[in-house]
């Protein structure tokens, strides 16, 4: 939005549940919003299903596989196995850590590229946003923390914080394994306040942010001291941990300001922090904070008078009401009448994952090779979503992506005009010219798997109708239909492409028939992917 | 640890395996072969898809086989009196006046026959054979990207940038071309109207106050910023010229073509232009019922030649005729029986159109041969290779080596004399490269001058064989190296004519041949 610019608010305030039309424009809206890049299929199934069943499915969260070792540079795991439990080589470290690491990034781009019929991964991607900590030096760690973000994906938040507070990837992090008694670190502490939990509100005084206190960072140091890190990169503990070091806690009583109803923290060793958590809990601000957060996210960034006071109230309430379980806040809200609202369609511009992914995940395109090709072309995915702007494990700072905050541009960041370009030299290279090569093996568009999931693959005007329904949260111009069907049929009448089509549907192993089927699909989907209404979920 | 020491910076292509490109391009082989880099950097090819089917027998009809043509097609057939004859033997279709006329002028060839062995009757999959210039399914890049492949590795990375500001191609309308299509992107750049400030032609922006409206017009616009081509290619056509009055403004061919003009005239360096002319797919009503002289294919031919004999005219007005070539193709003819829907069916080998300046004025190849009785479902056979047309283009208007071209080809190939006019000949190519020469010569309303200079002041004079003096076609210092500089020949009458080039290492002098 521009400075000034008046847009078109939502008609529905109402967090009531939705009980309008289901049709495919509502069911891909929530399938949009909760998964990466539907599939026509996926749409269709939600229509059938309706929307509570659909969010049912979408809000389970399936089991984890952790990543696995296809380097021999691991020197340790097996090729084949996962690495997440093994020690370290003595012998070059350096190279075992490098190919975990690289396993991780690819693993990443795997969950979501084989994702399942669930908001995990998006929660996922929600909560590395929240808990910006990137890669630390052992991956043992690093995987630990993100299968930490994904047990608690829609668990209960406050454990959750508990849970963070205290892992050693987030102890390197913010250098909480070095904060100790002699020499008190602030970094965690004030994130944990500002960040993660009661945000930071304007500052009313001095050293006051409305909703916590200078001191009471100071207070929260020293809270958490004591506790240490072990076994990072060893060559004989399987896995990396926290422990509390009782000799360099600070046991003094820490006392809190009047944000925190002047509490007072007496020593209580290794179950300091969880109380000091469970006060900042009784601040209803934590669930106001984290609520808009998961407006912004999964609705829109406009965070108006109007919807703090209606939406985020009545979510934060439900949040508060039990006991911040994370899911009876984000059911609420994909089932609301609000986030059906016509106005909030196509609010979002995708983030980069998003924009690889709606392409790959909405046209079936799973690289079938060995896995160690399948790795590494998951790996020169995840360099490609660095290159256009987003690095999963590496978020650009301790707040996040700046695209989920900064006013006034949000979603916009995403999209600046030399990102731009690489999202357009990305949509052509594997739509029309192959994709992510390792070797002779490609990962591009699945072209025909795609085609043949529509509705009625040999009618020009239904295809072109269905890439609408998939792709664009608002539909297209009746031109830019008119050229993408030019585009399909190659300027020629509909029914030369129904006779090529069916040509090629009683003959599908005969590439004579079935290569300018496929040339015709990726000439539309190279323009489509072009185009600012595909930019958006 | 460093944020960013994990993944650097990737570009796209070094993502890529290593491939291994042939170690030259376009400027070495043109430095090597005809030391006129500038020549074959600015020369244009245009390209005109008939998209559908173009039946060839009723395009160029081989007068020699009427009587038998008269017994496939009684039905669709133009009356022999209607057919404009180039010679005794070959006639257009009673439309085509323009290129007629063009043909007459030098300007426009004609190579019969032409596809390629066991066609495919796919509209789709023919096209794909046609533009790829590969009969291999596997192959995913067209003819002119895997040459730009080998000009221009790791496109579109660093592209644009000081060196080559312009889209190697232009695909006029919405789709890119499939015959620019790369290892890693698509060279040509989808234009629909030049004139358009954002032509990347995918605007849609309209914002209807609503967030999803705001961001359109928001992406709309960076779109458009980042599309550095689209700048480009509007300064180039604000910049450009058009001169001549042939164009009709009804014809949307000839419209495209008058923006071509216009983009080449304001000095775009865009090497391909794409163009394309649906409706060719005459299975019915190729002809109207009351006159076989009119109907669809009668409308297509008329705008097909009026809209390129306009483009000619305004090339040769802009002085321009020697730098552009123009080329039609289509995906196969059709069959020599006509059907009983006033029409014609999927077939095989048609003619196909070389025009330009450069173009080596001649009807290349035989007629087909007709006989009375054929069997159903017959089409011409291949004469010429399409591929060869294709190789024989890049070699006589890019100057691409022999040898790299037939490494961009999966058959043996056989060159064909068919756009060489402008080269110089070997015999002048292995000149001393210190004596000036002009070409071609005899030459039509435009030649060139090669000639090599000092850092020197430099006047280029002509006169006629009784000594006055014309004009003068260059005065000004040029740097030390070998200039090619373009002689407007358009408005001197057919003769002898004596080109004096005035300089301290040497005054020269040359006689050139103006020629219809």
């Amino acid at each position: 939005m521009k400075p000034g610019e008046e847009v078109v608010v939502p008609v529905s305030l109402s967090m009531d549940p939705y009980a309008g039309p289901w049709n495919k424009e509502q069911a891909a809206h929530l399938l949009r919003r909760t998964i990466f890049g539907p599939t026509f299929q996926q749409i269709t199934s939600a229509v059938s299903a309706g929307m509570n069943a659909t969010v049912a499915q979408i809000l389970t969260i399936p089991v984890l596989d952790p990543p696995l070792t296809v380097s021999a540079n691991d020197g340790i795991a097996p090729i084949g196995s996962t690495w997440v439990n093994s020690v370290y080589p003595a012998s070059n470290p350096g190279a075992s850590e490098n190919s975990r690491r690289e396993s991780l990034a690819a693993w990443a781009m795997i969950r979501i590229n084989q994702q399942s019929l669930s908001i995990r991964e998006k929660m996922c991607l929600f909560w590395q946003n929240h808990f910006a900590a990137e890669f630390t030096f052992d991956s043992r760690a690093t995987y630990n923390y993100h299968k930490l973000i994904n047990t608690h994906a829609l668990g209960n938040f406050k454990q959750f914080v508990k849970d963070i507070a205290i892992d050693p990837c987030m102890l390197v992090f913010l250098n909480g394994a070095t904060n100790n008694v002699f020499s008190p670190n602030e970094n965690f502490a004030r994130e944990l306040l500002e960040l993660y939990t009661v945000g930071k509100g304007p500052q009313i005084a001095p050293g006051d942010y409305t909703t916590f206190k200078e001191e009471d960072v100071l207070a929260g140091a020293k809270i958490m001291t004591g506790w240490r890190i072990q076994d990072f990169n060893s060559t004989t503990v399987n896995n990396t941990s926290s422990f509390f070091h009782a000799q360099i806690h600070d046991t003094t009583t820490k006392n809190l300001s009047e944000h925190f109803g002047n509490a007072t923290v007496a020593n209580a060793d290794e179950n300091e922090y969880a109380n000091f958590i469970d006060i900042i809990f009784q601040q209803p601000a934590v669930a106001t904070f984290i609520c808009r957060k998961i407006y912004r996210y999964f609705v829109n960034y406009d965070l108006t008078p109007t919807v703090e006071d209606t939406i985020v109230a009545v979510l934060a309430e439900t949040f508060i009401n039990s006991n911040y379980e994370i899911l009876p806040v984000v059911e609420q809200l994909l089932k609301s009448d609000h986030f059906y609202d016509i106005a909030l369609r196509g609010t979002i511009i995708k983030n980069p994952i998003e924009y690889m992914f709606s392409i790959f995940n909405a046209t079936h395109s799973v690289p079938n090779y060995s896995l160690g090709i399948n790795y590494q072309l998951y790996f020169n995915a995840y360099a490609l979503c660095t290159t256009i702007g987003m690095s999963y494990f590496q978020p650009p700072s301790v707040g996040g992506w700046t695209a989920y905050y900064q006013a006034p541009s949000f979603t916009r960041l995403w999209a600046n005009s030399s990102y731009i370009k690489l999202r357009f030299d990305f949509a052509s290279w594997v739509t029309l010219a192959g994709g992510i090569s390792v070797g002779t093996s490609k990962w591009g568009v699945n072209h025909l798997a795609f085609l043949n999931g529509l509705s009625n693959p040999s009618s020009a005007p239904d295809v072109i109708n269905d890439i609408v329904t998939v792709f664009c949260p608002k539909g297209l111009s009746a031109t830019n239909i008119l050229t993408l069907k030019y585009i399909l049929t190659n300027g020629l009448p509909d029914f030369e492409w129904t006779i090529q089509y069916n040509d090629y549907a009683v003959d599908p192993n005969n590439t004579t028939v079935s290569e300018p089927v496929k040339t015709r699909v990726a000439l539309v989907l190279d323009r489509l992917f072009k185009l600012p209404e595909f930019q958006t979920i | 640890m460093k944020r960013r020491d994990f993944v650097k910076n990737m570009s796209l292509s070094s993502l890529t395996i290593p491939f291994v490109f042939n170690n030259f391009k376009y400027e070495a082989i043109a430095n090597d072969l005809f030391f006129v880099p500038k020549m074959a950097e600015d020369r244009v090819l245009i390209l005109i898809r008939l998209n559908g089917g173009n039946d060839g027998l009723n395009t160029v009809i081989p007068l020699d086989q009427y009587e038998n043509l008269l017994i496939q097609r009684p039905n669709i057939i133009a009356p022999e009196s209607s057919i404009l004859t180039l010679n005794p033997a070959v006639g257009l279709h009673p439309v085509m006046t323009g290129m007629k006329n063009m043909f007459e002028d030098g300007k426009l060839s004609i190579i019969q026959n032409v596809g390629y062995p066991e066609q495919n009757r796919s509209h789709f999959r023919s096209m794909d054979i046609w533009t790829s210039g590969m009969m291999d399914i596997s192959a995913t890049r067209g003819w002119l990207g895997r040459s730009m492949d080998n000009a221009y590795p790791n496109f579109p990375d660093d592209y644009p940038n000081t060196d080559y500001p312009d889209p190697f191609a232009i695909s006029m309308g919405y789709e890119v071309s499939a015959t620019c299509q790369g290892l890693m992107a698509n060279f040509s750049h989808t234009v629909t109207n030049p004139f358009d400030s954002v032509n990347l032609g995918t605007a849609s922006g309209l914002n209807d106050g609503t967030y999803y409206g705001s961001h359109m017009e928001y992406l709309s616009t960076i779109i458009a910023q980042t599309n550095a081509y689209g700048a480009q290619v509007n300064d180039a056509a604000n910049a450009g010229s058009t001169l001549s009055s042939l164009y009709d403004n009804n014809n949307p061919l000839a419209v495209q073509l008058r923006y071509i003009a216009q983009m080449i005239s304001g000095g775009l360096k865009t090497k391909v232009y794409i163009l394309n002319i649906n409706g060719f797919d005459t299975h019915d009503s190729q002809v109207a019922s009351t006159s076989t002289i009119t109907g669809k294919h009668a409308d297509l031919l008329k705008t097909l030649s009026d809209a390129i004999a306009a483009f000619q005219n305004d090339l040769m007005l802009l002085g321009l005729e020697s730098r552009v070539a123009g080329m039609t193709f289509s995906e196969f003819g059709r069959q020599i029986a006509s059907n009983a829907s006033l029409g014609t069916d999927h077939g095989d080998a048609a003619p196909l159109f070389l025009f330009g300046g450069c173009s080596n004025t001649s009807i290349y190849g035989a007629n087909p041969t007709i006989t009375n009785e054929i069997e159903s479902q017959a089409g011409i056979p291949m004469a010429i290779d399409f591929r060869d047309i294709y190789a024989s283009v890049l070699k006589d208007w890019f100057l691409v080596d022999p040898t790299e071209i037939q490494t961009m080809f999966e058959h043996s190939i056989t060159y064909h004399n068919v756009l060489g006019a402008c080269n110089l000949s070997v015999a002048e190519t292995e000149k001393d490269k210190n004596t000036s020469l002009v070409y071609p010569n005899p030459a039509g309303n435009n030649a060139t001058l090669r000639v090599q200079t000092n850092d020197e002041w430099t006047k280029i004079t002509l006169y006629d064989l009784q000594g006055r003096q014309i004009k003068t076609c260059f005065d000004g210092v040029l740097h030390p190296q070998m200039h090619h500089i373009p002689i407007d020949l358009s408005d001197l009458a057919v003769g002898n004519y004596r080109i004096q080039i005035w300089k301290k290492s040497g005054n020269e002098s040359i006689q050139i041949q103006k020629v219809k």
